[in-house]
């Protein structure tokens, strides 16, 4: 859905984006992760057409940004992280402004609003005037007017800042719903915790280029298998030696009470794997799946690149 | 048609709710019933000079701080973002703003406008509607300049536009001055290119077509400002058109004055594209690279404005020197093989390239902090404070070579002045290339 090839983007004294390409594919939600002025919201500018990188290429559903970025901006939906709201209209006016402004025909105006009020929980406030929401209703409003003109892309730059764990949950149901809809989306944070929940693909940058572009573990199980966990009540020397010796398991770290292993075995060979270990008397007292939560996924992405800096040095 | 643009309807809901909408016509009513019942010697004149009054008041100095607030608030409030992103028009944009944001001053305004014209065709008969066109006119200029002014410095330096909303009161009072200063009686004709015109009326026809022109301007920089990218075409010709208008005032009306005339505003209008436009490595990175590519229209697309003006102050100084223009009168020179007027135009050509160089070597540095200020404090020193420091201290020779101006051959005063510029862009070349190393 969104492709780009070769982007450059310099501010005065300072490359901020530098040779980035990568590929987003439709109807994943991507997050879009890394340390302040790692270029996250540049990146997103210059998708959005806000901003004109110095060289590459950008297409977001096969139109060329840098040519034609009007046009897509009838395609994607934005959401900066500094955002504003009208704060003397109505939810209702501010929500019928952007609708007007993108494009839509008069006549299908009130039913995007009524759609968008529904699906944002808004119903029940679109007479009230936009000053008088709190930080997490604001939020609302401003997602609901990026994405009232049904964009297939859907760009939110720190969506989550400020609001508190009802709102952020309530952002994340959102998220999910509008994945399933069909609706691709990139969200920036450097708080990864919040983005864990929805994020299928993660996309990190740092220092203006990508350091990991890929599917996420959780939504994507790795080809060599699902990642185990063993612990023992206490330490056996024979632990390692059975796990090399085992045809099913592929050691990934060990100690003398625990093992970390990817198993290529299903369920019921799990099952039997964990027999087996009781059999040969090892006095097991957990044997489960290690599951990647994002921000272990991030710092293992920087790890990574940090050792291939060094060996190339 | 008017409805159907979203920003003015937007405009609208927020300039007009009910209670605003009967207080408008409620304190000028006031106002009137005031003047009426004064009864002074000539109730008709005195309504008429109120109502062109009030009208000055709201639409020309609060309907030129609601257009400049207009787009103010929405770099302030962090909605300009959104705007950027709709599917309006730059067109639509730029007339939804301008007209939207001023619509309550115009409801006033055209209260007025009722009353100075029944006011006025009883005294002056329909030449006062000449009159009331010129103050619309006006109006619409203030209004354009004050929205485009503001959008105009954003790209090149966010934080004065969104602080800086004071600017539109010093613009109206200029105007304001100027038009009252040129005013006069409306007896007393104008000659312009030799047609003589009433001042009303050549008031009127200036007004519109300065008034058109800020409207179109408004319409370019929205234009960019909503990446809807243009060619550098439309500056260089309101250089030519402004020369033209100009040139036709005064008592020197013949073709020689224009060159020169022309000279001194593409000169003007270098320096303000210059101090306010971003020219910067980024900017001529992009232009390398679009030559690179041989993508030309990229690359006139993102060319900034001087450049085109500089151009034409060339064109200006040569066709200055072969018609012979009068001498400057802070120049002159003593002999040489052309008569002294000739050079002049030349030389000033040759600063103003200078100069841009000047700032692009500062534009270029490593960290280039404020170059405006850095080129004017350069030329400060290079073309007063060191000459007059040298001429007092008895080296006038040397004082000369800095600053040509005065006493001296011409052919020498257009070598010096080549040779700084030469000297300036070779500078200018050697940062490029440390640009460009320290970029590989």
């Amino acid at each position: 859905m969104i492709k780009i090839t070769g982007l450059i983007f310099d501010y005065p004294g300072h490359r901020a984006l530098n040779d980035i390409s990568l590929t987003v594919p439709p109807g994943s939600v991507t997050a879009l992760v890394g340390p302040n002025g790692a270029g996250k919201t540049t990146l997103l500018r210059c998708i959005a057409g806000l901003e004109t990188p110095l060289a590459g290429s950008i297409e977001v559903a096969g139109i060329d940004v840098i040519k034609e970025p009007r046009e897509v901006h009838r395609t994607l939906g934005y959401l900066s992280d500094f955002f504003g709201l009208y704060q003397d209209l109505s939810v209702a006016r501010c929500l019928e402004y952007a609708a007007a402004s993108q494009g839509l025909p008069d006549g299908d105006i009130a039913g995007a609003i009524a759609k968008t009020a529904a699906g944002l929980d808004l119903a029940d406030r679109l007479n009230q005037p936009a000053a008088s929401l709190s930080r997490g209703l604001r939020q609302r409003v401003a997602i609901g007017q990026a994405i009232i003109h049904a964009p297939r892309v859907l760009l939110l730059d720190e969506p989550a800042s400020g609001l508190d764990p009802e709102a952020r949950a309530g952002l994340a149901r959102l998220f999910v719903q509008l994945q399933a809809e069909g609706m691709t989306i990139v969200v920036s944070s450097h708080i990864l915790a919040e983005l864990d929940e929805y994020s299928t693909h993660m996309l990190a940058l740092r220092q203006g280029q990508v350091i990991e572009n890929r599917p996420l573990a959780a939504h994507h199980p790795a080809p060599g298998g699902r990642h185990l966990r063993l612990e023992l009540a206490q330490p056996d020397e024979r632990l390692y030696d059975w796990f090399i010796a085992h045809p099913q398991a592929a050691l990934r770290l060990s100690g003398e009470d625990f093992v970390e292993f990817d198993f290529t075995g299903d369920s019921i060979a799990q099952a039997t794997l964990l027999r087996e270990l009781v059999e040969a008397g090892f006095p097991v007292t957990a044997l489960a799946e290690q599951r990647e939560n994002l921000q272990q996924s991030y710092l293992r992405s920087v790890a990574d690149q940090a050792k291939e800096v060094s060996h190339a040095n | 048609m008017l409805i159907n643009n979203p920003e003015f309807r937007r405009n609208l809901w927020l300039e007009f709710t009910g209670h605003r909408l009967l207080a408008m016509p409620g304190v000028l009513g006031l106002i009137t019933l005031a003047i009426i019942l004064a009864d002074g010697p000539d109730l008709a004149g005195n309504l008429q000079q109120l109502a062109m009054t009030i009208f000055i008041f709201i639409v020309w100095f609060w309907g030129s701080r609601n257009a400049n607030a207009a787009m103010i608030n929405e770099l302030r409030d962090h909605t300009w973002d959104q705007q950027r992103l709709s599917a309006l028009s730059p067109w639509a944009m730029t007339w939804g703003k301008l007209f939207g944001s001023t619509a309550y001053n115009w409801y006033g305004g055209l209260i007025c406008l009722a009353v100075a014209t029944l006011a006025g065709l009883a005294t002056r008969g329909a030449e006062i509607l000449v009159t009331l066109g010129a103050l619309i006119a006006s109006g619409v200029l203030l209004h354009a300049l004050a929205l485009t002014l503001p959008l105009h410095a954003y790209h090149h330096r966010p934080r004065p536009a969104q602080s800086g909303g004071i600017g539109w009161l010093a613009l109206v009072l200029a105007f304001t001055f100027f038009t009252k200063t040129t005013g006069g009686s409306d007896s007393e004709a104008i000659l312009w290119w030799g047609m003589s015109s009433g001042r009303d009326l050549f008031w009127l026809a200036t007004s519109l077509f300065f008034g058109a022109a800020a409207v179109f301007a408004a319409w370019r920089v929205m234009s960019n400002a909503l990446q809807v990218r243009t060619r550098p075409w439309a500056w260089p010709l309101f250089a030519i058109l402004l020369t033209i208008w100009l040139a036709g005032l005064g008592e020197r009306t013949s073709q020689t004055g224009l060159p020169f005339t022309g000279l001194l505003v593409a000169m003007a209008m270098t320096y303000l594209a210059l101090f306010s436009e971003p020219t910067g490595p980024v900017v001529l990175r992009r232009l390398q690279l679009c030559r690179a590519h041989g993508d030309w229209q990229a690359w006139l697309e993102h060319l900034p404005t001087w450049p085109t003006t500089l151009l034409l102050a060339f064109v200006f100084a040569l066709a200055a020197t072969v018609s012979s223009p009068p001498p400057l009168p802070l120049v002159e020179f003593a002999e040489g093989p052309m008569s002294m007027a000739q050079l002049p135009p030349l030389v000033l050509a040759l600063l103003l390239l200078r100069d841009a160089g000047l700032f692009l070597f500062f534009a270029l540095a490593p960290s280039p902090g404020r170059p405006i200020w850095a080129t004017v404090l350069s030329l400060g020193v290079l073309d007063f404070l060191l000459p007059f420091s040298l001429k007092s201290a008895g080296m006038g020779q040397l004082a000369w070579c800095l600053m040509p101006m005065g006493k001296g051959n011409p052919w020498a005063a257009v070598m010096v002045v080549t040779v700084q510029a030469a000297v300036v862009l070779g500078l200018v070349s050697w940062r490029w290339r440390l640009v460009m190393k320290e970029e590989a």
